[in-house]
């Protein structure tokens, strides 16, 4: 296995791990978090993806410019969890199940 | 032919944006919804010299840096959706959200959504399909939370922005396999290379799923009905009529990336989004969670049509299917416009429940009367415009003669009558004589909302007698399509 | 000259349509007026539509791409049911005019009256299986909208709700068909379907057929499709006239009149629609025998005329069956209208809280027995030439099978038929209360149907000469009416016939001692009241379907984690399949 497949499995092992935080989480932080895990998985992929096509400066630009959206995600989503403590009173994401049928 | 149409298109709402957004702190004269509709009026302009320059020259594209821009019959017929829509949205909001404050927070998103729908039908480059797709819930998601202080929005909200960036993750895992793969993300290079490779047969699945969350597939449409249902009445317009379909659009543009054959699959997602919507559907009593789950069945005609296009390689196909997206646009538009009249007349906060509009049509016949089109039209009957997709459709899979296809087009017939067995029963409550109180009581609906209502209704009416009328716009989109497909 | 009358027998309703919706509530007259003076117009041009028929197009539209072009073409089977649709049709607006004082919404009612009249034109002289397909849905679409006028009454809204759903599953059997020519012609003209058939492959021509024919069933309410017309009984009396004689359920005996040169010689279709055609006959006529509502009996009895045109078209006889539509469409509606003069003043439907109405109406009473004897076909009116051709068509062309269950039909018709006028007219009156002779626009459209129930028999030359002459396809050859009366007359089958129809009042005659057979007849009569399980069958259908929906909506839990499980679920679903397709 060379550099560049190993990676990729590390890649692979870090977006499971994100997925597997987000089907089994509850705590709304903890999936922000999840969220998070899976993007930098996605951003790792690039990188390699990069290297493998030799397109390392077209890669590098595009890591720059999901870096820049994860992370108006991350502070949406942040901003959202906030709204939620404040007016619910709860981070459970089992209690946020009013609208349902 | 290189011309700045295109970007300026683009680029007019959404640098303008943000000047809807101060403007009001600037002269308290100048309304933002005002200045809004002024810089849609400008895109109008803009989209007619393209479409002039487009019926000259052919494809139009334009370069910024990175960016490569290109607008072909399928990104115009988009943007003229796009356009339509949004227009009408914004004058019906003129007078809906008049009372709800924060009127520059709205149309700034609300130019936001649409500049960004309309950039990323335009986009020639995977990855520039991302960032507009990306760019696109973001402004989404401010939208369905909009009422931050009511606990259903918040919930909502969470689900579509932890959703949706899943299934953007599942995009950008694919758009970096491609990358990896063939070194280049321009969807005709790649197109051009066509490769065979099990990595990029993934791909093309990873794409499914991922576009498939804002398109809302079954299984991955769970988030639609909170937040198509929680949004303000014109954003639910827009999210049901425009986000969807574009997000469709989006996908058969990455799709023609990977050499494999998707009409069979395609199709199956269709019959499936039909049944499981109309069923899903049946027995609500939220009107606006129930237009919710028709969007899935309506999203499935979709589907169905342009898989039968891929899989028999017919033009009608791709028509019909583009044919009905325009259609849903204006019928869910109307729907959710005229349900959103009654919210604002009734000026409840509750979620308004089928009941609650017992004997509507006296206080407000033409209301009733527009929503009732705008259902009627959802369940396939003419003189209405969703009998003419549907036929179009339809059309297009008896055509390909195959008994299958033939049982799966009966099968698509049967749901449109099992939908009208819930659409119906509005317009019965409509239509009762006996009145609820709260609708003899209700104010009168301002001037604006009805023009918007009467230009949605009257649309649906002609293009149900006048089919022909698309043709022109229709064609040509049909056409990328189906040369893209066309292996 | 005639694309204007054409397009003024579909558009002048329209419009007239258009312009009484726009009535305000508050003046009352200026909504019947507009309404009689809409119809009258639409029913002068549609008599003028008859003398100018042709096989020319008379409007074409161009609309492009798959949609074609739409077509309207004035042949002789076309006008005559446009001419029915719009005269009918006005009849029972004039009636309405009294029937509907006082009621709410009338503007929405005459709205949709007019539309259904325009919608029914339209649809009979569409030149092309979408425009047809088209205005098959509006009708379907006007009958639930006007079937369920009184959206307070939960029985008329199910009843809307159960024709819409019912004719719409029949319409996909008008859709497939229509498609699947069109997928081999590339056009969905009806004129090149005609002549083409046989270029079609046997399955496709079968197909074509048959869906065809469960469309047409649906649509005039043959059994199993049937249960919805009695459903409709809900609608205003003047509806259920105008959805019984004039338009709707004409529609399916037309549709199979027209496409029967394409079918004929596709196995076992017309011995199909021959069976359909009987059974419908006789089960309807044993339902009308014991429902005790006086328009629920109407209601059966057009299902077992419908299936007398039906077996007709079946057995090859297209001109008897568009006769007998003819005779039936001024009978029925005669009978409907008599019957909403008599519910109008009585303010009851069931004929066992009627009885002796003939002192105190004479003249309803005089009109509804020359309506009911057409339906029994008695010599001299209307029903009896019709329905010996049909008897004719089904000696010379069918197994004695069938002609044995027409004569059985023909008994069953006097029998259920005398009861009803002895029930509503005879004996003692058995209600209280003061009952008024029907007002002058009742009496006016009761009396011009009246007259035409005993002359229409004499327009057979004429409308012989216009078939022949404009359906190509169909091999008819002209009669006149001199030919009809020697045939008729010196035919065995009408001597045999007028014999069960005597057997059928005998019958009635000795019911009082005829205990031991009503008894017998008890259970029959349970089952037959139920339908003949038709109507445990909708409802299973009903049940199962909203069970599994509310299965379905279970798995709409709302929480974030369950729905991320199906995005991911959904993902892998894909990959497997991308995996086994490679």
């Amino acid at each position: 296995m060379n550099d560049e497949e190993l990676t990729l499995l590390g890649v692979v092992i870090l977006f499971g791990v994100g997925v597997y935080g987000l089907l089994l989480t509850h705590h709304l932080i903890k999936i922000v978090i999840a969220l998070q895990i899976i993007g930098k998985a996605v951003i790792i992929a690039f990188a390699v993806a990069g290297t493998m096509s030799e397109r390392v400066q077209l890669a590098q630009s595009l890591i720059v410019t999901i870096i820049v959206a994860d992370t108006m995600v991350a502070v949406i989503s942040l901003a959202l969890v906030i709204q939620v403590k404040q007016r619910l009173g709860t981070l459970d994401a089992r209690e946020l199940s009013n609208l349902r049928r | 032919m290189e011309t700045n149409s295109v970007a300026t298109l683009i680029a007019l709402p959404l640098a303008l944006s943000p000047a809807a957004y101060i403007v009001e702190r600037l002269n308290r004269k100048i309304h933002p919804g005002w200045l809004a509709l002024l810089i849609l009026a400008l895109a109008w302009g803009v989209l007619g010299v393209a479409a002039y320059e487009f019926d000259r020259e052919g494809t139009l594209t334009y370069r910024v840096g990175m960016m490569q821009l290109q607008l072909d019959g399928l990104s115009l017929f988009a943007c003229g959706a796009i356009l339509t829509l949004g227009t009408l949205t914004v004058i019906y909001s003129l007078d809906y959200m008049a009372e709800e404050g924060a009127a520059d927070k709205y149309y700034a998103l609300v130019l936001l959504l649409l500049g960004t729908m309309m950039g990323l039908v335009c986009t020639r480059d995977l990855f520039n399909l991302w960032v507009w797709f990306e760019a696109m819930a973001i402004s989404g998601s401010f939208l369905v939370a909009f009422y931050r202080e009511q606990p259903a929005s918040l919930e909502a909200g969470v689900k579509y922005i932890v959703q949706s960036a899943l299934g953007s993750a599942f995009i950008l895992l694919g758009i970096a396999l491609v990358l990896a793969e063939t070194g280049t993300l321009d969807l005709q290079e790649i197109a051009q290379l066509n490769q065979d490779s099990v990595m990029l047969w993934a791909v093309g699945g990873l794409f499914i799923a991922g576009f498939g969350v804002k398109m809302a597939l079954v299984p991955f449409h769970t988030w639609l009905p909170d937040a198509h249902a929680q949004a303000p009445s014109g954003i639910s317009a827009l999210l049901s009529g425009l986000v969807i379909e574009v997000a469709l659009i989006a996908l058969l543009r990455a799709l023609t990336c990977v050499a494999f054959s998707w009409g069979t699959l395609l199709i199956a997602f269709g019959v499936v989004n039909m049944l499981v919507g109309n069923l899903l559907a049946l027995r609500q009593t939220q009107i606006k969670r129930l237009l919710a789950y028709s969007s899935l069945s309506q999203m499935g005609y979709m589907v169905f049509g342009i898989g039968v296009g891929i899989y028999a390689q017919t033009l009608d196909g791709f028509e019909g299917g583009l044919f009905h997206f325009f259609n849903h646009a204006l019928m869910k538009g109307l729907a959710f416009l005229a349900v959103g009249a009654f919210i604002y007349s009734l000026e409840t906060h509750q979620p308004l429940q089928i009941s609650d509009l017992r004997g509507a049509s006296r206080r407000y016949p033409y209301i009733a009367l527009a929503l009732s089109l705008a259902l009627l039209g959802l369940g396939g009957l003419p003189p209405l415009a969703g009998f003419m997709s549907k036929w179009q459709i339809f059309a297009a899979g008896i055509a390909v003669h195959e008994p299958l296809i033939t049982l799966l087009v009966i099968f698509a017939a049967l749901n449109s009558v099992l939908s009208l067995a819930y659409y119906a029963p509005i317009i019965n409550v409509l239509y009762s004589r006996q009145t609820q109180v709260e609708i003899e009581q209700g104010r009168a609906v301002p001037p604006l909302m009805g023009l918007s209502l009467l230009v949605l209704s009257g649309a649906i009416v002609v293009i149900g007698v006048y089919p022909g009328l698309l043709h022109g716009a229709l064609e040509p989109a049909a056409r990328v399509l189906l040369t893209a497909f066309g292996g | 000259m005639t694309a204007w009358l054409v397009g003024l027998t579909i558009g002048l309703p329209w419009l007239g349509a258009l312009i009484v919706w726009r009535v305000p509530d508050h003046s009352p007259q200026r909504q019947h007026g507009i309404a009689v003076i809409a119809s009258l117009l639409t029913a002068a041009v549609s008599i003028g539509l008859l003398t100018t028929y042709s096989t020319e197009v008379a409007l074409r539209l161009h609309i492009g791409g798959i949609f074609g072009d739409f077509i309207l073409v004035p042949d002789g089977l076309g006008v005559l049911l446009a001419a029915i649709a719009a005269i009918i049709g006005s009849l029972t607006v004039i009636f309405s005019v009294a029937y509907m004082e006082h009621e709410a919404c009338l503007s929405r009612y005459y709205a949709l009256v007019l539309i259904f009249i325009g919608t029914m034109a339209g649809l009979v002289l569409a030149g092309n299986l979408l425009l047809m397909f088209f205005f098959w849905e509006i009708t379907a679409l006007c009958s639930y909208a006007l079937i369920a006028f009184d959206h307070d009454n939960p029985a008329a809204v199910a009843g809307g709700l159960k024709a819409l759903v019912i004719t719409q599953l029949g319409g996909i059997g008008l859709l497939i068909g229509a498609l699947t020519a069109y997928g081999r012609f590339g056009t969905d003209e009806i004129a090149v379907l005609l002549a083409r058939a046989e270029t079609l492959s046997k399955t496709e021509l079968s197909l074509i057929a048959f869906s065809f024919l469960i469309a047409a069933m649906a649509k005039s309410a043959q059994v199993p499709f049937h249960s919805w017309l009695p459903g409709a009984m809900e609608a205003p009396t003047p509806i259920s006239a105008l959805i019984h004689a004039a338009t709707m359920v004409n529609a399916g005996v037309y549709l199979l009149a027209r496409f029967y040169p394409a079918f004929e010689d596709v196995t076992g279709w017309t011995t199909a629609v021959m069976t359909v055609g009987i059974v419908s006959a006789l089960l309807a006529a044993l339902m009308a025998l014991v429902a005790n509502d006086l328009k629920r009996v109407l209601a059966y009895s057009t299902i077992s005329q419908l299936g007398y045109m039906v077996f007709a078209v079946g057995a090859g006889g297209i001109f008897a069956s568009q006769f007998h539509l003819l005779s039936h469409a001024m009978f029925k509606a005669l009978l409907f209208l008599g019957a909403g003069a008599v519910i109008h003043s009585v303010g009851t439907r069931d004929i066992r809280q009627m009885g002796g109405l003939w002192r105190s109406m004479p003249q309803v009473t005089i009109a509804f027995i020359i309506g009911a004897m057409a339906l029994v076909g008695i010599p001299g009116t209307n029903g009896f030439w019709s329905k010996e051709l049909i008897l004719e068509r089904g000696v010379e062309d069918s197994s004695p099978v069938f002609v044995v269950g027409l004569l059985i039909g023909v008994g069953l018709t006097a029998l259920y038929t005398l009861r009803l006028i002895w029930l509503v007219f005879g004996g003692t009156p058995r209600f209280s209360g003061q009952v008024h002779e029907a007002p002058s626009a009742m009496r006016i459209s009761l009396g011009i149907l009246a007259v035409g129930s005993l002359v229409t028999w004499l327009l057979v030359s004429p409308l012989s000469k216009m078939l022949a002459e404009t359906l190509p396809y169909h091999h008819l050859h002209s009669e006149t009416t001199r030919d009809v009366i020697s045939d008729v007359m010196t035919a065995p089958i009408t001597v045999l016939a007028l014999g069960w129809v005597a057997l059928g009042f005998l019958l009635w005659g000795f019911h009082h001692r005829l205990g031991w057979l009503i008894a017998r007849l008890q259970l029959l009569s349970q089952i037959a009241g139920q339908d003949f399980g038709f109507e445990a069958l909708n409802r299973v259908v009903m049940r199962s379907t909203s069970t599994l929906a509310e299965r379905l909506r279970s798995t709409q839990t709302g929480e974030l984690n369950w729905n991320i499980w199906g995005i991911v679920a959904g993902l892998v679903v894909i990959l497997i399949y991308v995996a086994v397709e490679v």
